[in-house]
């Protein structure tokens, strides 16, 4: 009888309307890497910049991704690098999201010359390829992972700015805007009150889709060596390593491989969330 | 059946056309240019400015010295001078010019040429510069004939002579176009960018286009004096990694590579290849400059000492090239004049800890290390450092490793100063006296100006200064032990510390013969041919 009732419990379960497929994967890629960013020190199986055994051993039991040219394990600097491209993500765009946002919202409710000149400069920003003007703003800083967030801020910014004055430039025409306007609202109310809280969504997707491609910028400027210093245990500066050692492919296997995963798991996260948040554009 | 003896017809020719294409590949084959794929880093084609290892075989392929490094590295041959002798003390030395002897636009070798050639070197002030330093007047009796003066004793100057960077220039085609080799030389000499375009030497090959990062392409001096190069073009194509090096020989864009490393060097296999491992006189080392802007402790001779102690050379060289290369005791390579039984390098971690704690920094400190990103030799520097960074950790000192450009390091290696770093050398020619006048203490050398902060730190080591004049005029046996001597006080400085002497990888295709390493010019690209 019992099981009879489990049966007919199990068959009424239906998944949240927001639980969809590419929002629950991604969320939960993005969930693992960071529950691995805020525990590895405890668990991982070897210091990642110290020698944990002979230089280029190939994958084995002892080291499931092997070793690098200065016998340091793979794994453990692959697992330990979630460490330094999260936090740079998060402040990329968390820096990007609040400048972005504020200067867009206030050329977008403002107008006149302060839009024009906001968005002149923000034509400007956009005017340069993104890795150029990153690898410029980096190698006149100096190489290093804070001058290398401070050159994608730098890059990102503009975007936020563009996508944040277009919705508040939308959202002003509408009625219980000019309701506000009408009964006396001030105009910051007005702007944080009736218009701000209808923008988030774009935004909120946009970040999340930016994410991944934060991840792969900073990946991108340790490559050429304007990022992560060694040893710093960095995935771009990791690939870095392997592609001098074309024939040890595992050197750069698992720093390839995060990287991949993080990118698709923000993109799908990115979907699930735009599908859920605003399905009429999905 | 019309259409069957159609198809066998065209059959028939197309074996007719692929048996007469190889006849002809042959022959096609030997015009083709030969191609060395090898990382440039060229600073410069003018051969009194050039200072790189590229620089060596551009300069030894194109201009011609009055003497030459014969093929055991060590004697010395006739090249443009026939005979040559020096007075007893060893400051006049006079020369007869072969008649023989042409620039590669026809005109003949003279004691004028010489003479422009040897002031130039001297009075631009450039990184080559310190080979004519003494040279105090250069006569020319006749045509054929020239006289050098030194105001002191140099026992090494005919082995300077056989440094690529000492070739004969022939001063009417260059002076023509903007160089200068007057006093005001440094200032006035506007030659440079004509010799990225152009060569104006007597040697075997002229230049015949350098785009750099690219290509540096030689063809075949048609005028040349001696024997004709067996081979009619070569060109060095630009491959900056060891893997890329490799893989254009195994898929035969390349006919040479000249960096592959030893761990590379053991992933190609290939029965059309042939890979030789020598011994080399090239090194990498690790420096101190005390007198650099961003030094936060002071550098003085102890704590240089402990660090030294705390390296783990055989560490360094199993993780740089795999164990194919040897220790090094001095700046003084091993096999050079003074370096037989010199104490090598020990690691030494208790004494290193006993150093720093009389100085009170039994806890550490922080030293930044800024490097080139290259690799050189078969050694990647930022690799090495990270070996250094885990070496130096055991007492407690960190190293704040800051890979940079080649060009930025040698820019910030003069001002604002690089306080503990790691580079690369080759020998010039075989002799000692380079080794001293551009590592040693000794008043303006080149590690004396950067390790000092241009004068900021006293280095200056009143021994070797000594040693390296009485070295300079001895003979026999004499300059051995002297060399000797002053390789013993610059281990003492410990200003530079050498970390591995690596072995040269010499990667060819089978067909390429006369591939060889030439202390002084890498690889004599004239005694190349294909079989």
């Amino acid at each position: 009888m019992s099981l009879l009732a489990n049966q007919s419990a199990s068959s009424r379960f239906v998944w949240p309307e927001w639980a969809t497929l590419p929002l629950v994967g991604g969320g939960l890629v993005i969930f693992a890497w960071v529950i691995v960013g805020l525990t590895v020190t405890s668990w991982a199986p070897f210091d990642p910049v110290k020698l944990a055994g002979m230089r280029f051993q190939a994958p084995s039991m002892e080291h499931w991704l092997g070793t690098d040219s200065l016998g340091r394990d793979v794994l453990s600097r692959t697992l330990y690098g979630v460490r330094h491209s999260f936090p740079i993500a998060v402040f990329v765009i968390g820096c990007a999201v609040v400048i972005g946002c504020t200067l867009g919202a206030i050329a977008g409710y403002v107008g006149g010359w302060l839009d024009g000149v906001i968005m002149r400069f923000v034509d400007i920003t956009l005017s340069f390829p993104p890795i150029l003007l990153a690898m410029a703003v980096t190698a006149s800083l100096g190489p290093g992972l804070g001058n290398a967030a401070i050159a994608m801020v730098i890059v990102w910014w503009p975007i936020y700015a563009r996508l944040m004055r277009a919705q508040v430039l939308s959202v002003r025409q509408r009625e219980h805007v000019e309701a506000a306007v009408a009964s006396g609202a001030t105009r910051s109310r007005v702007l944080i009150k009736h218009i701000l809280p209808l923008c988030w969504s774009p935004i909120i997707v946009n970040a999340t889709m930016d994410f991944g491609q934060v991840v792969l910028l900073a990946a991108s400027l340790s490559f050429i060596g304007l990022g992560a210093v060694p040893p710093t245990p960095e995935w771009g500066q990791m690939i870095s390593e392997g592609a001098v050692q074309f024939y040890r492919w595992w050197i750069a296997l698992g720093p390839g491989v995060a990287i991949l995963s993080i990118v698709l798991a923000s993109n799908f996260l990115g979907d699930g969330l735009r599908d859920y948040l605003d399905p009429r554009a999905a | 059946m019309e259409g069957i003896l159609r198809n066998a017809a065209r059959a028939a020719a197309a074996c007719a056309t692929l048996g007469a294409l190889s006849v002809t590949l042959p022959a096609w084959a030997q015009e083709r240019p030969l191609v060395i794929a090898r990382n440039l880093e060229i600073n410069s084609l003018d051969p009194h400015r050039a200072f790189c290892d590229t620089c060596q075989i551009y300069l030894s392929a194109t201009y011609q010295g009055l003497v030459k490094l014969a093929a055991d590295d060590r004697s010395i041959e006739p090249s443009l001078a026939t005979e040559w002798k020096a007075n007893d003390n060893q400051t006049e030395f006079t020369f007869k010019l072969d008649p023989k002897a042409v620039f590669s636009d026809g005109s003949p070798v003279e004691a004028k040429d010489v003479k422009w050639t040897f002031e130039r070197l001297k009075n631009l002030q450039a990184d080559p510069s310190f080979m004519m330093k003494g040279v105090t007047a250069i006569e020319t009796p006749d045509d054929k004939t020239v006289v050098v003066k030194m105001e002191s004793p140099n026992s090494e100057f005919i082995g300077i002579l056989a440094a690529p960077y000492a070739g004969i220039i022939n001063s009417e085609v260059a002076s023509s176009n903007g160089a200068s080799a007057g006093a005001d030389a440094a200032t006035a000499d506007k030659g440079e960018t004509w010799f990225l375009a152009n060569s104006a030497g007597s040697g075997p090959y002229v230049l015949d286009t350098y785009r750099p990062d690219d290509e540096l392409r030689f063809r075949a001096n048609d005028k040349f004096w001696g024997a004709a190069p067996a081979v009619k073009e070569i060109v060095i194509d630009q491959s900056a990694d060891a893997v890329s090096q490799a893989q254009m020989l195994q898929s035969g864009a390349a006919d040479i590579a000249m960096q592959v490393d030893p761990d590379t060097a053991e992933t190609v296999a290939s029965p059309d290849l042939t890979i030789e491992t020598v011994p080399s006189y090239n090194y990498i080392y690790v420096s101190f400059s005390p007198g650099a802007a961003g030094n936060q402790t002071p550098l003085d001779r102890e704590v240089r000492q402990a660090l030294a102690y705390a390296v783990d050379y055989q560490g360094a060289i199993d993780f740089t090239v795999g164990g194919k290369g040897a220790l090094q005791a001095s700046p003084i390579p091993n096999g050079f004049p003074g370096t037989d039984d010199l104490p090598m390098p020990e690691e030494n971690l208790e004494k290193a800890k006993e150093l720093l704690a009389a100085k009170g920094l039994q806890d550490g400190f922080t030293v930044d290390a800024t490097v080139a990103s290259i690799n050189v030799y078969g050694v990647d520097l930022a690799l090495l450092m990270q070996k250094l960074q885990q070496d130096l950790a055991r007492i407690n000192v960190t190293l704040n490793i800051q890979p940079v450009a080649s060009a930025v390091w040698r820019q910030q290696i003069v001002n604002p100063g690089i306080p503990f770093s790691a580079r690369f050398y080759a020998p010039d020619y075989y002799g000692s006296a380079q080794y001293v006048q551009f590592f040693g203490m000794v008043p303006g050398s080149w590690w004396e100006r950067n390790a000092s902060g241009q004068g900021k730190v006293d280095l200056v080591n009143q021994k070797e200064v000594d040693l390296l004049q009485q070295a300079l005029a001895a003979s026999g046996d004499d300059v051995a032990r002297l060399y000797r001597e002053i390789a013993l006080e610059m281990i003492n400085d410990r200003i530079i510390v050498p970390v591995v002497s690596p072995n040269l990888i010499l990667a060819y295709r089978n067909e390429v013969a006369g591939v060889r390493y030439s202390a002084c010019c890498n690889l004599p690209l004239a005694e190349l041919s294909m079989k």
